[in-house]
């Protein structure tokens, strides 16, 4: 049985939501991880919801482009995940080295972002906090989907309602905005063409500063939802709270600038009212901006993060 | 998937013998820890046999089943099957002697509750524990931890009753039965009493499921023998068709032969678990406390030689922001 002794702890690198993580190397294998510690002592209900979650999905989802859970143990009154270490993410990279971003790799990391998310969905698990800062990256520069402390099954027929306090604000889907208890696996799908949009022009898509303002933002740009655009739009359970001046929709070669049509086309055929509308990630990785030039980058000409986050 | 589950793989055991094999030796693990100042013959009347362990654990599985079925809010059946897995799982690897069913069946149900989504607090929880509720829930969340690796953190559970709704749908579109709707309160109750057999140890989910359609039908002085043979079975081989046509009367066997166990029989057992149960354990003794008090200060991740602190601060940078 495993325990705190089969690691050497290195550092810290960061801190979740309910505890810190520890960058460690495993003695027997000499492989670095990342030491997730949740502390339950102070949590009224015990062990988060969040953190059972997150188990179920990682013991479900075998992927390269998702991490890995190789391990847990209890140490105290605290739970240990033993995660896959990734030395940085797509944040970082977003802020700290634009210059690596060019077109080229922006394609091969959408195209692993859009691989995770293909697996996820064929596995039934919706992610729903995609979100640049959930997307990291390893020593070999290939990213994957972490932090699934809010993935849950769902089932097609869509039999159960699930909470709309889910994802964060700029990556949240219309109808999560509007309080929609029955949504589908396409919230996650809406994140991803935010993604897209923020990689390629630096900057978030949507960047709201509250619940409400994230919301006219989107109206604003997409124009006022109709019936054609969003199908029964007005039956979303805060609809009828608040209402928005009118808008025409912008024309997307104004809201992307300088983006090429193809990925335009992509994008705004993610970021769509309709979620019955907004294609799969299966249908996103055919799409043709990854077959025009310039080609996604290899593997080999990605950038490779060495930089350490230890503090 | 069932077929590439952990439930498959480490927890659907051969036949019975096994796992009566695997119970005795937790039973006699427990004695040969706990037993060694007494001399062999006093040893079996102090502790509990397998046949008595046996017992008491048939008997609180009828607890089980009663606590969810007056739990409030109403609990949906998938949690009430995981809770049933959780306990079963948890004593072939563990001697009621060491961990009282009491406690552990309380918690069993409150880790099924998170892991089906079926969100209660644990004072919504405790508000359906008779006695003092306070210290239910310290055992609770105290036993949390510990069943969750005895578990081997296998949290997903694979229960029947989606393969019973894939059956129905199958049945109405495919089959001449009439109203297959019918064939609910037989399935319900077939599968409430699998439960209080070993059959979810040995048997694939949706052996189960048709074993309680099959029973069902025939309740309702129906014959879907031909669905199965001419229908579900019929491309797959006759060896196949052997298989679970030997599963489904071994599940229905099982079924048969639930029977509490005799009043009389279990209160004197549970008098003596009062006695030979590991006082470790006991959250009424002084030595269970005082690990308590120990574990909530072993709780530092040492780095390097020193102990590092929990002190958040001087932490720049954030991971990852949970969703607002």
């Amino acid at each position: 049985m495993s325990d705190i002794s089969n690691y050497s702890v290195v550092g810290r690198i960061g801190e979740g939501a309910h505890g810190l993580v520890f960058k460690a190397r495993h003695l027997p294998t000499g492989r670095e991880v990342a030491l997730k510690k949740i502390l339950i002592k102070n949590i009224e209900d015990g062990i988060p919801i969040n953190v059972m979650r997150e188990i179920k999905a990682l013991q479900l989802l075998r992927c390269k482009y998702v991490i890995k859970l190789y391990d847990m143990f209890p140490r105290g009154m605290s739970l240990v995940l033993v995660l896959e270490y990734m030395c940085s993410g797509l944040w970082e990279m977003l802020h700290h080295n634009q210059q690596e971003m060019t077109l080229p790799r922006i394609k091969t990391y959408v195209q692993m972002l859009l691989k995770g998310t293909r697996y996820m969905h064929a596995h039934y698990v919706m992610h729903r906090d995609l979100k640049p800062a959930n997307l990291l990256i390893n020593h070999e520069g290939i990213l994957k989907i972490a932090d699934l402390g809010l993935a849950r099954l769902y089932w097609p027929d869509g039999g159960r309602p699930y909470s709309h306090q889910v994802a964060t604000r700029w990556y949240r889907a219309p109808e999560l905005l509007y309080g929609a208890r029955y949504y589908s696996e396409k919230v996650d799908i809406w994140a991803v063409g935010c993604i897209i949009a923020e990689m390629i022009t630096k900057q978030p898509l949507f960047a709201g500063e509250s619940d409400i303002e994230q919301l006219a933002i989107v109206l604003q740009r997409l124009g006022t939802p109709t019936e054609e655009s969003w199908p029964r739009h007005s039956e979303l359970p805060d609809y009828h709270k608040i209402t928005f001046p009118e808008s025409l929709p912008m024309p997307w070669t104004d809201l992307l600038p300088g983006v090429d049509p193809d990925a335009i086309d992509l994008i705004k055929s993610i970021v769509l009212y309709d979620e019955q509308k907004r294609i799969s990630a299966k249908e996103a990785i055919r799409h043709a901006w990854f077959q025009t030039r310039p080609l996604p980058a290899t593997l080999e000409d990605m950038p490779r993060p060495n930089v350490t986050k230890t503090k | 998937m069932f077929s590439t589950s952990s439930q498959r793989k480490f927890w659907t055991f051969s036949d019975e013998t096994e796992l009566a094999r695997q119970r005795e030796k937790q039973n006699l693990e427990f004695i040969a820890k706990h037993g060694q100042h007494i001399d062999e013959y006093q040893r079996y009347n102090f502790f509990l046999s397998p046949e008595e362990e046996r017992l008491l654990l048939k008997q609180y599985e009828l607890h089980l089943k009663e606590f969810c079925k007056r739990f409030a809010p109403p609990m949906p059946k998938g949690v009430v099957g995981t809770a049933f897995h959780y306990f079963k799982r948890f004593y072939l690897y563990n001697s009621t002697m060491d961990y009282h069913p009491k406690e552990i069946l309380a918690t069993c149900v409150y880790l099924a509750c998170k892991v089906e989504e079926f969100n209660v607090s644990i004072c919504q929880f405790v508000a359906n524990i008779k006695g003092d509720r306070e210290k239910a829930s310290d055992i609770i969340l105290n036993n949390e931890l510990l069943l969750m690796q005895q578990l081997n953190y296998h949290l997903t559970i694979h229960n029947p009753f989606r393969p019973v709704e894939g059956f129905l749908i199958d049945i109405k579109t495919r089959c001449s039965l009439a109203n297959p709707e019918r064939l609910r309160s037989g399935i319900d109750e077939f599968l409430e009493k699998v439960f209080l057999t070993d059959g979810c140890l040995l048997y694939a989910p949706s052996q189960i499921a048709l074993a309680a359609v099959l029973h069902a039908a025939s309740k309702e002085q129906e014959n879907l023998d031909s669905y199965v043979t001419d229908m579900l079975f019929h491309d797959a081989g006759s060896d196949k068709l052997a298989i679970l046509i030997e599963a489904v009367r071994k599940i229905r066997s099982m079924v048969k032969m639930v029977e509490s166990p005799p009043r009389e029989r279990v209160r004197i057992i549970e008098k003596k678990l009062d006695r030979c149960r590991n006082q470790e354990n006991n959250p009424d003794s002084e030595i269970y406390k005082r690990r308590m008090r120990e574990a909530i200060d072993e709780d530092d991740i040492p780095q390097g030689s020193s102990r590092m602190s929990l002190d958040t601060s001087g932490i720049s940078q954030v991971l990852s922001p949970s969703a607002s």
